[in-house]
């Protein structure tokens, strides 16, 4: 798969992906998986090969299987002997916002191919501050 | 009575650890504290403080309830505590589940634990050519 993916749910990436994966859910990165792309997702497993920035609002899992190399975002992170990594490392409780980018937080059961979504999620972020109200939002 | 005895009864409960695999081992307690730059030949149990530089041919192990802020360079690291500095283990790094590390990593294995806490930029490889030839 090459493309942005937006999955409200789970998702298990086998074969070769290309792009930017966003899971509201659970994303699986199975074995013999490359991925080359941006993951967020709640629980990451990752037992494959994967290249690019990772974020887990929960938790991140490296098995020994796998190959991480990016920067990951995360709450909690365990990586098993014998896996790979290389990257920054950033560890914290993930707050949603900044998943809201891709998400459209209301209009949950749109289909999420539509270019609308992302133009929702600028605005959710800056809409507090009356200051940059008449500055066109920057994606 | 005889203080003497006290002294001399810790010594061989010591070594008896020292000789499990022939280095010599270096241990802190709790309350002690290290500021400065350690060269060792042989393992080095970090508890309390430590402050400085760590270069050590074999294992260093970080007990929990350690701060530890330094250079690290060691065989194996396995941390438990908490840990400020650039970390260079020539084969591999555990960070335990209350462990804490902040700072670059230089590892050729990788180990975390759930629960433990990681800052820092990571990078695996193949180190033999680095380090003090330990």
């Amino acid at each position: 798969m090459i493309g942005e993916l937006h999955i409200d749910g789970d998702v298990r990436l086998g074969g070769t992906v290309q792009g930017e994966i966003h899971a509201t859910g659970d994303v699986e990165v199975d074995d013999a998986a490359k991925v080359n792309a941006s993951l967020a997702g709640g629980d990451i497993n990752i037992r494959g090969s994967v290249s690019g920035p990772v974020t887990a609002r929960k938790r991140l899992v490296v098995a020994r299987s796998g190959s991480l190399t990016g920067d990951v975002r995360v709450a909690r992170l365990v990586i098993q002997d014998g896996a790979t990594f290389s990257g920054n490392v950033s560890m914290g409780p993930q707050p949603d916002a900044f998943t809201a980018a891709p998400e459209p937080p209301a209009a949950a059961p749109e289909p999420v191919t539509e270019a609308k979504a992302p133009e929702v999620a600028p605005e959710a972020r800056l809409s507090r501050t009356d200051a940059k109200a008449k500055d066109k939002p920057k994606r | 009575m005889d203080v003497q005895e006290a002294v001399a009864e810790s010594a061989p409960a010591e070594a008896a650890q020292d000789k499990k695999d022939g280095l010599r081992r270096f241990t802190m307690g709790p309350n002690d504290s290290l500021e400065g730059k350690l060269t060792y030949d042989g393992h080095v149990h970090v508890d309390g403080r430590a402050e400085g530089e760590l270069h050590v041919s074999g294992n260093v192990e970080v007990a929990s309830g350690a701060k530890v802020k330094a250079l690290i360079e060691a065989s194996n690291v396995t941390i438990k505590g908490d840990v400020e500095g650039t970390l260079n283990a020539r084969d591999k790094l555990i960070l335990g589940k209350n462990a804490k590390l902040s700072g670059d990593v230089t590892v050729r294995r990788l180990q975390i634990e759930d629960g433990a806490s990681l800052n820092g930029h990571v990078r695996m490889g193949d180190f033999e050519h680095q380090g003090s030839g330990g």
